[in-house]
């Protein structure tokens, strides 16, 4: 194992060990910047991996915008230091015996999609390297997921006027 | 063994730079400000003119008591101007300076996706002041928290559709490979995304007239009202590292960064001239203008500026094409 | 009503404004290293001149805030010539003005029939205890060095009576009991 590989297990470890902080915090925004520090990490997998252009987005996208818009929704309903975090009921069991089934799942998929992959040395993430897939070979589906972008979009503000209509 | 003496001298020279920028900015900034209100600013600090006046606050900073309220969060409060600070030195690894002298430009690093790299880093440095807003245990600075919350995801996107604009035009999102594709008709081909930028770069650096989070007349400081001693110097030497990042890309994406006469030899000069301009244009913003309302600074942003920068966008798209 | 101006003349404006007070000299006093400039006739202290005092006791009922203390007693001069009337004086002991709790109306200085109070525009008196503010006697004394000339009279004025009375004595021969 190079040194690349140890600093791409190390990013990992860092990713699980700081969800697993995340779920089981006892305060929401405990939880949100436990977020950011997994989000983080997986921005450097993506680095390590030379996916830099995913990396920055990443950061630029989820760290920036959709965690702070999360702990903006938490500000928004609820005060701050309150008591446990999320309501913790009967159903934990099943929900967690079914986020294990679903762990053990997708595990067994990535693994045996990708088991033996090594970390190459090119360069292979660069912005154009992507533009050109993206818009080469997955135009199709790049074309789809704007659709669908907008379908959410239109219905947000649908759901938005109706409600403050009433 | 010389690439690692260039590595360690170039990191010294960025953390020199991130050190001593941003005072020179604060000292523009309280002599400018004086000035434009018809009085002198600091003249004691330092014979001439008060120029130690950032030194003798800093002092004066690191030797104040540490406190932190006994309803705050204590992690969060703690690391809060540390997360507001790191990513703009960060932020100052990737902006290029222009040629030193027939050398190659004075850069820490040159990335080839710079430009996404510094705005990334920018949007990092928002969880700073939320997390000091949340982990406060005040209510003013909850509030505040808010403020900021709304006010810095707004502006993220005209921000970076105004970058991503010029990356276009230029066709790289290297800093250095932008500024060497400058060329001066772009200065009136990418004005409504300068405009854009520097406006919303303001609302991300909330800074008046875009201070709303900290408006000190309703919320005593917003998110730093229970700060004091290192960390508030921390989150204010965080501001002016922010205008001068601010500056800086401004120069680099849209004023040409170096280009002026002999810029093979002192482009670096034009650089940080151009900046020092950037920079006082936003001291002057501050000193003209009345601070903008919440909803006037969310309404500004969704309503004039996203459509305003993809209008550069659109504008740009065909320019290249064609 | 004129028409509403364009969309941003105002932040121009201001910015035009600001840019021209910059460039102009700031108006700030450089006060510790620098004199004030004070107007005529400004109000900072009082001064006493003691021998014009005869303790009639106008200023201290006058002042608004009882702010004056005057103590005095009486003393005699014998006659000078033979079955003349003995002169009686009003010797001062005591003149006290608590500048605590002055409020600088000018009601003392205007009531004075015999011009012992004066105004000086020395401000500078700032003390650490509220005990020293109330100046005494001597103190007031040597305020009366820091009174500046009388404003000169517009030119064209009529000459005021005073003086002119004082020219009439220099040049009449001397009344009798002056000279002492």
């Amino acid at each position: 194992m190079n040194v690349t590989e140890a600093v791409f297990l190390l990013f990992a470890i860092v990713a699980v060990v700081s969800a697993l902080l995340a779920m089981t915090s006892h305060q929401l925004v405990h939880s949100a910047l436990w977020l950011v520090v997994t989000l983080g990490s997986v921005a450097g997998c993506f680095v390590v991996m030379t996916a830099e252009f995913v990396a920055w987005v990443q950061v630029l996208v989820y760290v920036g915008s959709v965690v702070v818009l999360v702990i903006f929704a938490l500000m928004m309903t609820r005060q701050p230091a309150a008591g446990p975090s999320a309501e913790v009921t009967g159903n934990r069991w099943a929900a967690g015996a079914l986020g294990i089934v679903a762990a053990v799942g997708l595990g067994a998929t990535v693994t045996a999609g990708f088991r033996g992959e090594r970390i190459k040395g090119q360069r292979i993430g660069t912005a154009r390297s992507i533009g050109d897939a993206l818009f080469h070979d997955w135009v199709l589906g790049f074309e789809i997921l704007s659709v669908v972008l907008l379908a959410a979009l239109i219905g947000a503000i649908v759901i938005s006027r109706s409600g403050s209509e009433h | 063994m010389s690439d690692l003496l260039d590595i360690v001298l170039r990191c010294v020279i960025v953390v020199g730079a991130f050190m001593t920028l941003p005072l020179l900015v604060g000292q523009m900034e309280h002599k400018a400000m004086a000035h434009m209100q018809s009085r002198v600013g600091p003249m004691k600090a330092g014979a001439f003119h008060g120029w130690a006046q950032l030194v003798a606050d800093g002092v004066k900073f690191a030797q104040k008591e540490s406190i932190i309220p006994a309803a705050a969060d204590n992690a969060v409060f703690r690391l809060a101007p540390a997360v507001a600070l790191v990513p703009y030195l960060v932020a100052m690894v990737a902006i290029p300076l222009g040629p030193f002298f027939g050398q190659t430009d004075l850069i820490g690093q040159d990335l080839d996706l710079g430009l996404f790299f510094v705005l990334a880093a920018m949007s990092v440095g928002v969880l700073g002041s939320l997390m000091g807003g949340l982990g406060s245990g005040n209510k003013y600075s909850y509030i505040g928290g808010m403020r900021v919350a709304a006010q810095l995801m707004s502006y993220e996107l005209p921000m970076v559709l105004a970058a991503a604009s010029v990356a276009m035009a230029a066709g790289t999102l290297s800093l250095v490979g932008i500024a060497n594709a400058w060329e001066p008709w772009w200065l009136l081909a990418q004005l409504p995304g300068l405009i854009v930028f520097f406006t919303a770069g303001l609302a991300e650096l909330q800074r008046p007239p875009f201070d709303a989070p900290m408006a000190d007349a309703e919320l005593v400081m917003g998110p730093l009202t229970e700060y004091g001693g290192m960390r508030f110097a921390m989150f204010l030497l965080s501001e002016y590292a922010g205008i001068v990042v601010l500056a800086a890309l401004t120069s680099v994406l849209f004023l040409g960064g170096w280009a002026g006469p002999w810029s093979d030899q002192v482009g670096w000069i034009w650089s940080l001239l151009k900046i020092v301009v950037v920079s006082f244009l936003v001291i002057w913003a501050r000193v003209a203008y009345p601070r903008l309302r919440e909803d006037q600074v969310n309404a500004l942003a969704w309503k004039v500026l996203v459509p305003l920068a993809l209008l550069q966008v659109t504008l740009t798209t065909f320019l290249v094409v064609l | 009503m004129m028409g509403r101006p364009m969309y941003g003349v105002g932040l121009l404006q201001g910015l035009r404004v600001t840019l021209r007070n910059m460039t102009r000299r700031s108006v700030t006093a450089h006060y510790p290293d620098v004199q004030p400039d004070l107007p005529p006739r400004s109000r900072g202290v009082i001064a006493l001149q003691e021998e014009n005092c005869t303790s009639c006791m106008l200023c201290a009922r006058e002042c608004p805030s009882w702010c004056i203390i005057i103590d005095s007693h009486k003393e005699t001069i014998p006659a000078t010539t033979e079955g003349g009337r003995d002169r009686s004086l009003n010797v001062l002991d005591r003149f006290d003005i608590d500048y605590s709790i002055c409020m600088y109306c000018s009601i003392c200085i205007e009531v004075c029939p015999f011009d012992a109070l004066h105004w000086s525009p020395e401000f500078a008196y700032a003390e650490g205890d509220i005990v020293d503010l109330t100046h005494d006697m001597n103190r007031l004394r040597e305020w009366m060095w820091t009174v500046p000339a009388p404003q000169a009279l517009d030119p064209g004025a009529e000459v005021p009576k005073e003086i002119a009375a004082y020219e009439a004595a220099q040049s009449s021969p001397e009344i009798p009991g002056m000279a002492e």
